[in-house]
């Protein structure tokens, strides 16, 4: 044993060690050769310094912003001092020298290795190079595939990918980490491409299979497995902060779940990325757009939407546009745009105006910034009605029978013409005689419609109307004026222009003599009448007009009777219906009547001729017009079930401004739709909308979208990408581990035509991937963050996929692909807490069979409060391409304790005590490879053998409890198997799926 | 590098020496870490150490209790006294007032704007003789303790954003929330709890569903061991914490022994630190499973203690429950108390509801500041109280209808105050004009406020950043003055 000094003295040579590694590690040199002020010192300035002495920020009256500020210095004189790095105050202070604070003050010192390259920087002059005429940031420039360089051992090369990491390693003089042994390479491979783990079968075929392609097979196979899709989705979600609901306090459902489906489709059939770029960003912009290519623009309709009471709809379209230009900087160009919001970027070349001309591309949707309607749920404009192919056929024998039944009613209409003439003339006749005695209604005036930011707003807001009806009045500074409208008729229903906005309608009644009379209306969408000034009718209702919606029998006065009539609508088109019983005639049937036939107008002769056959046709003539009605009904009520998935349309141009800190109240110079002006221009020929924005990102000359999405898919499958910072690759990114290898894969990747499956078998096939992730303490402390790439990466499971394994080799997962997402387990009261509104029940509706049993990308996503067991995930609201892992307590009792996983546990049991034979030891070997893939050590079994009989001891003495035990889930258990051996199986596995190893990927 | 990623680093390199020096005991490696300057960090830290070079001065405060008042409690009823208003009824307020001030598009499209004056009266409390409403009266009692501001401001108007801003310092929901920020720059003192609790609750009436969404103590970018845990009124108080039925904490115990067992055999294996936090974590989840029902209990709390807190206290879920829960949790070591109430939202029921709402939350406010500082821990704990903005002067609905009128969001000017950890008791900061409309004197931004609160704990608000999408983030954004008079 060492004694304490000596051991301590041990402590500290590792520490130096550790530390000269990690200078090393970080690429910088503390040697004396050129230093290159742009690529080395500029961002040690940036990252330390600039903070606080740069800009408008100038502590102590410094700023290091430029060469000349630098030399004349701060407060306290020049802090460099040219020629002599020892005697400059930017070194000595960093140093903490000279009785002096260190600096930075108030953070962790400067590295060693980066003070003594500030000092070599200025004992070399302090050179500064005029920013001009200084190199561009590497990933501004396009990339250029460079020749593989060479290694001194080619044979562990099993492709390019390898050659790029080999010679990394051989210059720092590391050797790369062995194989995987085949089991786990199997389940890690299987996990990285399908989010599920192997069957015992499959690691048998796999090892069982001795050609030199086996694994190749294995790939081969697991790409073209419908689970690959699935599985891709789940990072481009969390990039378009995919989810099932609005947000904010009203939270409404929504059906973007068919854009997810095709996020999933596409990935399945390897759509080449361009054209998945191409669709996502403009599908609705190409020639003859199918539905399918409308959904895929649903990427930039999974926003946020705010649908509180007092929300200012235009500021909110502006949270909507600044996220779309964000969500498509960071998931594209990996660029933090967002920064040149309020200012130009202070790091890369992004200004203000850039910033804005982006947003340009997104600033000709026809939207509002909220979303209408109430229940539940609130979609937005623009939307479509997705349409399978049986909802097609369903719809078009809705069409047929509506035909049909009108060329019935029109075969009548011509084959009795001079009949139904002689008919209305008696019909004219005795109207004309009963006139006196009913009340006497006449024709209606409208005035509408008043835009409201909300559907909510507009049905509250009172517009003038309802405080007193002057037909004379005008508003909304003149623009809406009352018009009468003695084209309406009772029992029609027409339509009213206009979203989250109201009309009013009046008309006058007469009565000779207090009376009863039955009023009846239909809105779309919501209703509110009076009469005399008094409320008779409040119906907020979402729905499209039909007759007989809302009934009222009212009480006339003698003389005039005012009825006003308030209909609000949602989203869509507006509408409205009425119908008097025992009424007289309409003012303007009326004074037709009362006009001799011959001095009729035309006009007026149609009119009371369509009076008369709506309200007293014969039955021969009512009976296909009723069936036309009741299809016309039913289809309408048929459309309202089918999914509206909001799409982009660019039918509403706007002129776009630069807004002073980004507030929507203070725009400022008018911008045209444009790229950023220091990365490369538009295509030639490319329009300046979204498509062309689209063919930008794609083209060979935009420098960063093929690096993005290539260091993107590295870190699916490496855990970190070849640049760490995968969001931003700008100036204040984490510089590339491999430069030359990510610009080989970027160019690889564009030149293959943007084949993702090809790039991904490229990665998946390699050495490097399928090396050991088992590392010794000599290699952990010489580079922890396996920058060097001398073993594979080893994390934990997202929950999103712990839920699925746990499923999966349960034998509960039901692998059914796609549709309308699903309700797993949920602790009691973690929606209906958040429920506020009474539009709609916020009850969790919990799925039954097996749709509980769901893989979790399909589990619904509400935003305002995410699924329950899901942890460490984005939360969807933002935009998100890197998500953290971490460990906590509360993770540990989700997979020891939700029911989730304690029903798995119970599934498993049943299944390896029914099909892996009476032996306890082949049962926990069947369970534990069913988890793990590889078979356990003869002491992992052991102590499996003890836990289960601490169990079975446990249970035996408690039968109770094991019954209680196995309650857990509402999957049937096999009642034939004995409970107090089942409950101790049961604990086993339960503890299986919290075992390290499962929960992780290595 | 990343502070956080330095962090684990410190770690996983305390772990390879655990490693190595075999035969060196946990207390000697400490002393030999202790004498290398590389752990001074607490033992009691669950995994969440401070950040090194944290906090970066003296603080006065280790600890924080946010008592937020969801919905926005009237500041023209309640705090900000305008005996002129009185005289002012029905008048309409001028333009020139009201063009300052920002509404929401309830009221936004409104023709008449008349005062309401408080509808109740206010009086004298304290040796300071603050003004409030009597219908504060405990609040009052205590009100030579708090530090009364009464010219706060803030950008947003409607609900959602207006907490999400004070909590998180952005109207859009993504940005970790104030007590993330604590957390993460100052670690956890607590070894069985989470070093930040949550938990929420609504006016009895249920009059105003002001929902309390998860991002409200969200960690946003920062890892997600940094968000608060909220305990729920139903079923497991921590989700997720009891046994499953028929799994007895024996079992438990047991099964736990024989993971931690079989990883600590993976981890020979491997080399990986992250199975040696694995199984502490675990261990941690255990734990839990006994703290957390025990600190639940109250049922050996003297009578004279559950008395102070008012008869609320013996209802299951009530903010007096969650009052004196709190000091059950500040006496437990944990860093961050967040209590949600909602109910202040009185557009049309301010007359019948604001009352039943001070009732609801007056005492129990007041007996958990008096409760701390009998125990001597309200010092070094700050106890905030407020909502996201204060209600317009004006009335909305008729004024001649107390039944069915109330007042609308109001961001230009309203009153929060602030008790112990190093704020000044028995002040009152700042002024608003004679409508109670915007600020005449010493405005605080909510950013302000959030700068103060750090500082009071030691942090330089613009020196507690993370770098997220390449930039270095703030609670603060790239705003907030420390609010110095604020403090003793």
């Amino acid at each position: 044993m060492l004694t304490g000094r000596l051991h301590r003295l041990w402590i500290l040579t590792c520490l130096v060690a550790f530390c000269l590694c990690q200078g090393m590690a970080m690429g910088q040199k503390a040697t004396l050769q050129k230093v290159d002020f742009t690529r080395e010192v500029l961002p040690v300035l940036k990252a330390h310094c600039f903070q606080c002495h740069s800009g408008a920020q100038q502590q102590g009256g410094l700023s290091l912003g430029s060469r000349a500020l630098i030399l004349k210095g701060g407060a306290s004189g020049t802090s460099v001092v040219p020629g002599n790095g020892s005697k400059s105050p930017l070194v000595i202070r960093a140093l903490g020298q000279g009785g002096k604070a260190r600096m930075p003050l108030g953070f962790a010192p400067l590295p060693e290795a980066q003070i003594a390259l500030l000092r070599t920087w200025i004992d070399q002059g302090a050179i500064w190079p005029d920013p001009k005429s200084a190199q561009k940031h590497w990933a501004y420039i396009k990339p250029v595939r460079t020749k593989l360089p060479k290694v001194v051992h080619p044979g562990w090369v099993r492709n390019p990918v390898d050659a790029f990491v080999l010679a990394r390693l051989e210059r720092a003089g590391l050797t790369p980490s062995a194989e995987a042994d085949r089991v786990t390479l199997l389940r890690r491979v299987t996990l990285d491409l399908t989010g599920l783990p192997p069957t015992p079968r499959e690691v048998d075929a796999f090892l069982a299979d001795k050609s030199a392609k086996a694994y190749a097979t294995v790939v081969d196979r697991l790409l073209a497995s419908p689970h690959y899709g699935e599985r891709m989705a789940l990072p481009w979600l969390d990039a378009a902060r995919y989810a099932d609901s609005n947000g904010f306090q009203q939270d409404g459902d929504t059906y973007q779940y068919l854009w997810r489906d095709w996020v999933i489709h596409a990935y399945n059939s390897n759509m080449p990325f361009d054209q998945f770029t191409i669709q996502q960003l403009a599908g609705d912009l190409l020639p003859n757009a199918t539905d399918d290519q409308k959904i895929a623009t649903g990427f930039n309709r999974c926003h946020l939407l705010n649908g509180e009471g007092g929300a200012i709809a235009e500021e909110q379209r502006n949270v909507i546009l600044f996220d779309r230009v964000d969500v498509t900087a960071t998931t594209w160009l990996g660029a933090t745009l967002a920064c040149a919001q309020c200012h130009d970027h202070k790091y890369d070349p992004l200004t203000q105006r850039d910033y804005y001309s982006m947003m340009a591309f997104f600033n000709n949707v026809p939207e509002s910034g909220t979303p209408p309607g109430g229940g539940q749920y609130r979609i937005a404009d623009p939307w479509i009605v997705a349409t399978a192919d049986d909802d097609k056929m369903k719809l078009k024998a809705f069409e047929d029978r509506i035909t049909a039944a009108q060329t019935a009613a029109h075969a009548y209409l011509d084959a009795h013409s001079a009949e139904l003439q002689t008919a209305q003339v008696a019909w004219e006749t005795s109207a004309l005689k009963t006139v006196a005695t009913v009340p006497k209604l006449d024709g209606w005036t409208a005035v509408g419609p008043f835009a409201a930011a909300s559907f909510d707003a507009a049905y509250d807001t009172d517009f003038g109307p309802e405080k007193s009806l002057d037909l004379t009045a005008t508003y909304d500074a003149g623009k809406l004026r009352w018009r009468s409208h003695p084209e309406w008729i009772d029992g029609k229903v027409y339509q009213l222009d206009g979203e989250n906005s109201a009309f009013y309608l009046t008309r006058t009644i007469y009565a000779a003599r207090p009376q009863p009379l039955a009023l009846s209306f239909g809105s779309d969408d919501a209703i509110k009448v009076w009469l005399n000034g008094k409320q008779i009718v409040a119906d907020k209702a979402s729905r499209a007009a039909a007759p007989d919606q809302d009934k009222v029998t009212v009480t006339l006065n003698t003389g005039a009777n005012v009825l006003l009539v308030k209909i609000v609508n949602g989203g869509g088109i507006g509408g409205f219906t009425f119908k008097a019983q025992e009424q007289g005639l309409p003012g303007p049937i009326l004074a037709i009547l009362q006009t001799a036939p011959a001095a009729r107008t035309e006009a007026a002769a149609q009119q009371i001729r369509d009076y008369y056959l709506t309200n007293f046709p014969p039955a021969e003539l009512k009976e296909p017009r009723d069936r036309a009605l009741a299809a016309m009904k039913e289809r309408d009520a048929y459309r309202l079930t089918l999914p509206r998935v909001m799409v982009m349309s660019d039918a509403m141009p706007r002129k776009t401004h630069i807004l002073d800190r980004g507030n929507y109240e203070m725009p400022r110079d008018e911008v045209k739709a444009d790229t950023p002006v220091s990365l490369a221009s538009l295509p030639p020929g490319a329009p300046h909308n979204r498509l062309g924005l689209a063919q930008w990102l794609i083209s060979p000359d935009n420098p960063l979208t093929a690096r993005v999405q290539v260091n993107r898919l590295w870190q699916t499958f490496f855990g970190t990408g070849l640049v760490k910072t995968s969001e931003n690759l700008g100036t204040q990114s984490e510089p590339p581990t491999h430069p030359e290898l990510l610009d080989w894969l970027a160019v690889e990747f564009r030149e293959s035509g943007w084949d993702v499956k090809k790039l991904i078998r490229l990665l998946v096939t390699s050495a490097t991937y399928r090396q050991s992730s088992k590392v010794t303490p000599a290699l952990r402390l010489r580079d922890p963050e396996n920058k060097l790439l001398a073993r594979s990466a080893r994390f934990r499971l997202s929950s999103l996929s712990l839920r699925d394994v746990a499923l999966a080799s349960s034998g509960l997962l039901d692998p059914r692909l796609g549709g309308k997402p699903v309700y797993p387990y949920q602790p009691k009261g973690i929606w209906d807490g958040l429920a506020i509104t009474k539009e709609r029940d916020f009850t969790y509706p919990q799925s039954q069979g097996a749709d509980l049993f769901r893989r979790s990308l399909y589990t619904f996503w509400r935003r305002t409060v995410a699924p329950s067991n899901m942890f460490d995930t984005s939360v969807r609201n933002t935009c998100k391409v890197r998500l953290t892992v971490t460990s906590t307590p509360l993770h540990a009792l989700t997979t020891l304790n939700d029911v989730t996983w304690v029903e798995a546990g119970r599934a498993l049991a049943e299944h390896v005590m029914k099909e892996a034979g009476p032996r306890p030891d082949a049962r926990l070997t069947e369970a534990f490879r069913r988890v793990c893939a590889r078979r356990p050590a003869p002491d992992e079994l052991l102590i499996l053998r003890h836990s289960l009989n601490r169990a079975l001891a446990v249970y035996r003495a408690d039968p109770k409890a094991a019954e209680a035990f196995l309650k857990s889930g509402e999957s049937p258990r096999d009642a034939a198997l004995d409970p107090v051996e089942h409950a101790a199986y049961a604990s086993v596995c339960l503890a299986l799926y919290n075992l390290d190893e499962a929960l992780t990927r290595e | 590098m990343n502070p956080e990623f330095e962090n684990a680093l410190a770690l996983s390199r305390r772990q390879f020496f655990g490693r190595a020096a075999t035969g060196v005991g946990i207390a000697a490696l400490a002393s030999l870490l202790q004498q290398d300057g590389l752990a001074a960090i607490p033992q009691a830290s669950a995994g969440m150490p401070p950040l090194p070079g944290l906090p970066h001065f003296k603080p006065t405060a280790k600890r924080v209790v946010v008592l937020w008042q969801g919905g926005a409690p009237s500041h023209v009823d309640l705090f900000d006294h305008k005996p002129g208003l009185m005289a002012r009824r029905g008048e309409q307020i001028p333009d020139s007032i009201r063009a300052k001030g920002r509404l929401s598009s309830m009221t936004a499209g409104q023709k008449n704007y008349p005062v309401l004056p408080p509808i109740k009266p206010f009086q004298a409390y304290g040796k300071s003789g603050t003004m409030l409403s009597t219908m504060l009266p405990h609040i009052g009692s205590i009100v030579d303790e708090i530090c009364l501001v009464k010219s706060m401001h803030t950008e947003a108007v409607n609900h959602a954003p207006g907490v999400t801003f004070f909590l998180t310092g952005s109207q859009i929901p993504g940005r970790p929330s104030l007590g993330a920020w604590a957390t993460y720059g100052l670690g956890s003192m607590s070894n069985d709890l989470p070093s930040y609790c949550v938990m929420t609750s609504t006016d009895q009436g249920k009059t105003c569903g002001q929902l309390f969404y998860d991002y409200y103590w969200g960690s946003g970018f920062l890892p997600s061991k940094y968000q608060g845990v909220r305990f729920r009124g139903e079923g497991d108080p921590v989700l997720y914490l009891a046994n499953p039925d028929g799994m007895s904490r024996t079992l438990r115990r047991g099964v736990l022994d024989d993971l931690a067992a079989l990883n600590k055999r993976h981890s020979t294996d491997y080399g990986d630190p992250e199975i040696e936090t694995r199984i502490t974590q675990y261990e941690l989840a255990y734990r839990m499973q006994t703290s957390v029902p025990d600190l639940l209990d109250i049922s050996k709390e003297p009578a004279a203690v559950l008395e102070m807190y008012g008869p609320d206290v013996h209802r299951n879920g009530s903010f007096a429950r969650h009052c004196l829960l709190t000091r059950r949790l500040i006496e437990r070591g944990v860093r961050f108390v967040q209590l949600m109430h909602g109910g202040w939202d009185q557009h049309s029921n301010l007359d019948t509801q604001l009352e039943l709402q001070c009732r609801d939350t007056d005492q129990p406010s007041a007996a958990l500041v008096m409760d701390l500082k009998q125990r001597g821990l309200l010092d070094d704990t700050i106890v905030l109280w407020g909502g996201e903005f204060g209600r317009t002067p004006f009335v909305q609905g008729d004024l001649s209808k107390p039944a069915g009128h109330g007042r609308d969001h109001l961001g230009s000017a309203y009153s929060m105050w602030v008790a112990g950890g190093g704020f000044k008791g028995g002040t009152i900061y700042g002024e608003t004009d004679d409508y109670c409309y915007n600020v005449a004197k010493d405005p605080v931004h909510i950013h302000d406020l959030q700068a103060t609160i750090l500082h009071a704990l030691g942090i330089d608000h613009t020196r507690l950043t993370y770098r997220y999408q390449g930039r270095d983030f703030r609670l603060t954004d790239v705003y907030g003055n420390v609010v110095k008079p604020l403090l003793a």
